[in-house]
């Protein structure tokens, strides 16, 4: 009964980070730098399933966020089916409700995320995949992982993982 | 799956690992005819609630910031509207008489940008504006300083457009007021993406920095006269044949809200006027004071002569 209410709290929270990528983010500024909210939410729910069921998560994300940038359609799918996995299989190591394991390990996965995507997506070269790969995406990971410490701030008790 | 269940990673969980690698690197491989049906499928079904979400909530904060010069405008244009007849009258006589065109008063639709994650996605944009719009492909994607895009894709209720700084982008450009042509593209390699180039210049004509760019209306594609960028200096030569020089863009994809899409009518005019690049410093749209239903993207200064009244199409 304890784990069926805090599975729906756990939803509850990634369905706020789902909402908060298509309503709040378009407002944060620039999209480079903003935080990647759906990456948050793929990686909360991952760390609390089966590799498995992060790599899946992962892939799905990933496929549905290539819709939108249909010219490297896949490169996400890649890149977030590795976090994904990645983030299943390290659950061990992260705690949910440890604020600084948490944000880098957000931090470390938002700019894996970026490498893998940028350079499976070959769109950029020479100077400008450096720019992005050692600035903007160090950038768009701290404030993502920012975001995701604020998500566990507010919502500490609702993410507590508990025992088996 | 169970929360908390097992730590470490079982054959099935390789295995599936696996099958989502090899249909990503699929998705990858995938020819660009069968990659954006796809992508299209989805943005019509899973991602189109999301879409239409974001698409409100742009909207909303447009609203709320645009209210108080929405009203300034408004008690503007209250005014200005008693002096119309006379001025539409003139304003065609003087037409007339210098055998001008008519400027941006219809063949156009507006749309915000949807701005997406990804950091693969900087050369495209998604707009809010699709077949219902009558946007069409091929359809140059207009930014308040210049050109932004070309849109590639059309859904129902949104398009796919590519940026100047995609890497398959080019236009057929002149200098301003001058008989030299050229073709524009974005610059590759130590700043990729956030300057343009152009190519081809002959090598007997020479560009001072500060010259603007604009499209030349070769092709069939763009209109005549919109803003490209502005020559910053000459990148490289191939001596006796041509130069290639380095362009400031007119306007960036990152800073673009709203975007006009030209509809195909367009495509043979010349929408220098609507621009109005003959006036240094001038950083607005005249086209957006053509209509007086469209979103005023900046705020013309006044006092730089004859201002149209608003809602006139000459």
């Amino acid at each position: 009964m304890r784990i069926s209410e805090a599975r729906i709290k756990v939803a509850l929270v990634l369905a706020l980070l789902v909402a908060a990528q298509y309503v709040l983010r378009p407002r944060l500024g620039d999209s480079r730098f903003a935080p990647d909210f759906v990456l948050i939410a793929l990686l909360f729910f991952a760390i609390r399933v089966r590799p498995m069921g992060g790599t899946i998560a992962g892939f799905l994300v990933g496929v549905v966020t290539d819709a939108v940038a249909p010219t490297a359609f896949g490169a996400a799918a890649l890149a977030l089916t590795v976090v994904g996995y990645a983030a299943g299989w390290l659950k061990a190591v992260v705690f949910a409700d440890n604020l600084l394991v948490t944000a880098v390990f957000v931090f470390a996965a938002s700019w894996v995320r970026d490498g893998i995507e940028v350079l499976a997506a070959h769109q950029l070269e020479g100077g400008a995949l450096a720019w992005q790969l050692l600035a903007f995406s160090p950038l768009a990971a701290l404030s993502t992982a920012a975001a995701a410490a604020v998500m566990l701030v507010l919502f500490r008790g609702w993410l507590r993982q508990h025992p088996a | 799956m169970a929360l908390d269940s097992d730590r470490y990673a079982s054959r099935a969980d390789t295995a599936v690992l696996g099958a989502c690698l090899v249909l990503s690197l699929v998705a990858l491989a995938l020819p660009a005819g069968l990659r954006e049906p796809v992508a299209g499928a989805l943005r019509r079904t899973v991602l189109l609630p999301v879409l239409a979400l974001q698409r409100a909530t742009v909207q909303a904060a447009e609203a709320r910031v645009r209210l108080a010069l929405v009203r300034a405008e408004r008690d503007s244009l209250v005014l200005e509207t008693t002096f119309l007849p006379e001025l539409r009258a003139e304003n065609l006589r003087l037409r007339d008489l210098l055998g001008l065109a008519g400027r941006l008063g219809h063949g156009f639709v507006t749309a915000e940008v949807l701005h997406q994650a990804g950091v693969a996605d900087a050369t495209t944009l998604l707009l809010s504006a699709g077949r219902d719009a009558s946007v069409e492909p091929f359809a140059p994607v207009l930014g308040a300083r210049g050109l932004l895009g070309v849109v590639r894709d059309v859904d129902a209720h949104s398009s796919v457009a590519l940026a100047w700084t995609h890497p398959d982008f080019r236009a057929s450009a002149m200098v301003e007021g001058m008989a030299i042509y050229g073709i524009v593209r974005s610059r590759r390699g130590e700043i990729s993406g956030e300057v343009m180039e152009l190519v081809g210049v002959p090598y007997r004509e020479q560009l001072l920095p500060g010259t603007r760019v604009v499209t030349s209306g070769l092709g069939g594609v763009f209109p005549r006269g919109i803003p490209l960028g502005t020559v910053q200096g000459v990148l490289s030569e191939a001596s006796g044949w041509e130069r290639t020089y380095l362009l400031r863009p007119a306007v960036h994809p990152s800073e673009a809200a709203h975007v006009i899409v030209l509809q195909p009518a367009r495509a043979q005019d010349t929408l220098a006027a609507a621009f109005d690049t003959a006036r240094p410093g001038t950083d607005s749209l005249v086209l957006l004071r053509d209509s007086a239903g469209m979103r005023v993207l900046t705020v013309p200064p006044r006092g730089r002569g004859a201002r149209p009244a608003p809602g006139e199409r000459p």
